[in-house]
């Protein structure tokens, strides 16, 4: 077992390599820095006409290693670390090959770089992979360096609320127990916008968010009734008048972990993110795990 | 359910305690009066224009003949009168929303389901009346874009609709019926109609009437209005009546009180505003039109001011511009008269008069999806089978009732509660909301006595559920504070995390 990162030199800086070696160490795992390098031209040719082309990948492969080396160590000099590369003719592709091939508990991403710092920023590797991965997959925030404590401090589960997800609140639960990290349970309620013209007035959306609000609050104090978490296990339910709002309300502290469960209606046993878990990625200001289906 | 101890009377006259009134009224300093004199113009006319005057005139000009200009006025009087009232009444009960909350914190339990039985008239059955309009522009818009393609008649009108010339007996109403179901699925999924898309929607609106009426004028006959009351006055009151439907919405500049920057000028300016454009526009449109065409025509149209535009300018282009503005315009209204339904049932299912599956709101989605859906299967069976006559005349009593309720009730108010403080008073009082009284009670008075024993059949049925029902499970009955609350355990356990309040 081991975490996989996936990294290239150059692209979308270290944060994943701090969110990785934080993970292993979390976990008591190796970690496995993985790049993913252009696939060469396979067909015979006398003129070696794609030599330069698997140079360059090789290239890549090694600046990468160097730079992830130089990086890990620096973090964690102990860490059992080790660099694959993966010829694939897609990043998604590679990083597939390679959870399955090393076995990986969770594979860890870090954000795109057309973004904010501290928030999530799901880049085209991240995104296709958010619907096709088969372990948890974390993504860390634009900038990310790590906790200040080097480690997990708490869990925190986002439950929507429904039967059907109750199992992602008992899986993270387990885990945080593993671990011996302090857990939380959070159910967004996030205000409908306001139609307009105000027929039956501006605050319609008010009092269908305070109904919501107290139907999260019952479903949220079953789940220590029926024993699904533990009596010490923080319960909250947030509310804003949008993702981004609520996300902000919801009081963060250093090395905070977010874990989401996905949809349903994905593949069995892949992780397929929705439509409301998307928002919650994008405007999450600590990584976030995405567990599979 | 344990049986009440209180007596039938007390439960009747029960009023519901304003709740959280500091968070959800501008009672609190905190709260931004953001809204001005122009922004709560658009909200009047936005929600007023297009509900009726697209479709109106069919059903209203063989009434009274070209003398339905005057019972444009009329109707517009009472509308403004009654809108006036309205902004009183949201300004002094500190709850936001629509006549029936304000009935039910003023007026007791027993009134309000009264107003709700109006209100469901109000918004359920004029979405369906508009949507039923919508299906004649779109069908009129198809039949100009397509060379005469037209959806076949058995598909496009309700089973016992008058048939014009050359048409087959209509069997169900289907793009009215799949227009609602849109805007159901739409509603479920959260979507919403901005400010700004509004007063789009305001301007299209306005643009295509205004459109309509400078073609409609190139034709103008004055000796079309020669015999200027064929019926006599009372044809005028009847009129009014059918007009009525095109005026509501204007009540909505109300609703916006307590966010109006210097409600005691700004209100009544809007209002008026809203209410000069609407009427303005709707006696250019009806002069205009029975200025191209006889007032004997207009029976039996579809799609009528398309029609009218074909007949001027014998080419199909402008009404295909008139239609596309319709069918656009038309959407907008259905879909946010439909939320106003579903939120008033919403209401109702949160104070117990309803079952509280109306109250529930879908983790999924975050909206009330059952609520939404029964809302639509019963808007829908309005649209597809109903004729579009009886469901205006339906909406204009409903609506008529409901503002004479508030009218009375801002009276009711100032005599028991003199001292309250409200953040708007009615100009001229008692003057203003007894004219309103009147001005409604005329144009009730001369409606069909047919619609009244529908109506009264309507408001009875809506009165015996509460007694056999509604009263049993009211949110008040706890003796509580009119909140629902279950006695779940490890509640208090669950914090709720609210973000502050000067956030943007």
């Amino acid at each position: 077992m081991t975490v996989v990162v996936g990294f290239l030199a150059g692209k979308a800086g270290i944060s994943a390599l701090h969110l990785g070696v934080e993970a292993a160490r979390t976990l008591k795992t190796s970690l496995s820095v993985v790049t993913v390098v252009p696939k060469p031209w396979t067909t015979v040719s006398l003129a070696r006409i794609d030599a330069e082309y698997a140079q360059y990948a090789d290239r890549i492969a090694a600046d990468s290693a160097a730079q992830g080396l130089e990086c890990v160590t620096k973090l964690d000099p102990t860490l059992e670390v080790s660099f694959h590369k993966y010829a694939h003719r897609s990043a998604p592709g590679g990083l597939l090959d390679a959870v399955e091939e090393l076995k990986a508990e969770a594979l860890v991403l870090g954000s795109a770089s057309d973004g904010s710092l501290g928030q999530v920023v799901v880049g085209s590797t991240a995104d296709r992979l958010l619907h096709s991965s088969p372990v948890p997959l974390a993504i860390c925030p634009r900038g990310y360096r790590g906790s200040k404590s080097h480690g997990l401090t708490r869990l925190t589960a986002a439950y929507p609320g429904t039967e059907e997800s109750r199992h992602v609140v008992e899986r993270v639960a387990a885990q945080a127990a593993r671990l011996e990290v302090p857990m939380r349970v959070i159910t967004f309620a996030v205000r409908g916008r306001t139609m307009y013209p105000p027929e039956v007035g501006l605050h319609a959306e008010d009092s269908l968010l305070s109904a919501w609000a107290s139907q999260a609050r019952e479903a949220l104090a079953k789940l220590k009734s029926d024993g699904i978490v533990g009596d010490d296990v923080e319960l909250q339910v947030v509310t804003g008048n949008g993702w981004d709002q609520a996300l902000d309300a919801a009081e963060w502290e250093d090395g905070e972990l977010l874990a989401i469960g996905t949809s349903p209606q994905g593949a069995i046993a892949r992780v397929f993110l929705g439509s409301k878990g998307t928002k919650i990625v994008r405007h999450s200001p600590v990584p976030v795990l995405v567990l599979p289906n | 359910m344990t049986t009440p101890t209180v007596s039938l009377s007390e439960q009747m006259l029960r009023r519901r305690p304003v709740v959280g009134a500091a968070v959800a009224h501008g009672a609190d300093a905190g709260l931004k009066r953001t809204i001005g004199t122009f922004q709560l113009t658009m909200f009047g006319v936005g929600a007023t224009v297009g509900t009726g005057i697209f479709f109106v005139l069919q059903d209203a000009v063989p009434v009274a003949g070209p003398s339905v200009v005057v019972s444009f006025i009329l109707a517009g009087i009472a509308a403004g009168l009654a809108a006036i009232c309205y902004a009183e009444m949201a300004s002094a009960v500190p709850v936001s929303g629509s006549t029936y909350s304000y009935a039910y914190t003023t007026l007791g339990e027993f009134v309000a389901m009264g107003v709700a039985a109006c209100l469901l008239l109000e918004y359920g059955v004029s979405t369906a009346a508009v949507a039923v309009g919508w299906s004649q522009y779109l069908n009129k818009l198809l039949s100009n874009l397509f060379n005469g393609w037209q959806l076949p008649d058995q598909i496009v009108a309700a089973p016992w609709d008058e048939v014009a010339e050359g048409h087959a007996q209509g069997w169900i109403n289907l793009p009215a019926v799949v227009l609602v179901v849109l805007c159901a699925l739409l509603l479920i999924r959260g979507a919403s109609e901005s400010a700004l898309v509004n007063t789009v929607m305001v301007c299209i609106k306005l643009g295509v009437l205004g459109l309509f009426a400078i073609i409609a004028f190139t034709a103008f006959n004055a000796d079309h209005f020669a015999n200027f009351a064929p019926f006599g006055v009372a044809a005028i009151g009847s009129a009014a009546g059918v007009i009525f439907f095109s005026f509501i919405g204007l009540d909505a500049v109300s609703t916006a009180g307590d966010e109006v920057k210097d409600p005691q000028k700004t209100m009544p300016r809007a209002i008026i505003a809203a209410l000069l454009i609407v009427t303005g526009v709707y006696v250019l449109v009806a002069v205009a039109a029975i200025g191209a065409q006889k007032w004997e025509m207009f029976d039996g149209q579809s799609a009528g001011l398309a029609q009218i535009l074909d007949d001027v300018t014998g080419a199909t282009w402008w009404s295909t511009v008139l239609a596309a503005g319709a069918v656009i315009s038309i959407f907008s209204v259905t879909l946010v008269t439909m939320y106003g339904q579903t939120r008033i049932l919403f209401a109702m299912g949160r104070d117990g008069l309803l079952p509280s599956m109306f109250a529930k709101v879908n983790p999924k989605s975050m909206t009330p999806v059952n609520n939404t859906i029964i809302v639509a299967i019963v808007v829908s069976l309005l649209a597809a089978f109903v004729p579009l006559d009886k469901l205006i005349d339906m909406v204009s009593i409903g609506t008529l009732t409901a503002f004479i309720v508030v009218s009375i009730g801002v009276i009711i108010l100032r005599v028991r509660e003199p001292d309250l403080p409200r953040g708007f008073k009615v100009p001229l009082y008692p003057i203003t909301p007894v004219l309103s009284v009147l001005a409604c009670g005329y144009i009730l008075y001369s409606l069909h006595w047919y619609t009244w024993i529908a109506f009264g059949a309507w408001v009875l049925v809506v009165w015996a559920f509460y007694l056999l029902w509604g009263r049993k499970h009211s949110a008040l009955n706890d003796g509580g504070d009119g909140v629902i609350t279950t006695a779940a355990p490890g509640l208090e356990d669950v914090e709720i995390v609210s973000p502050p309040k000067d956030a943007p």
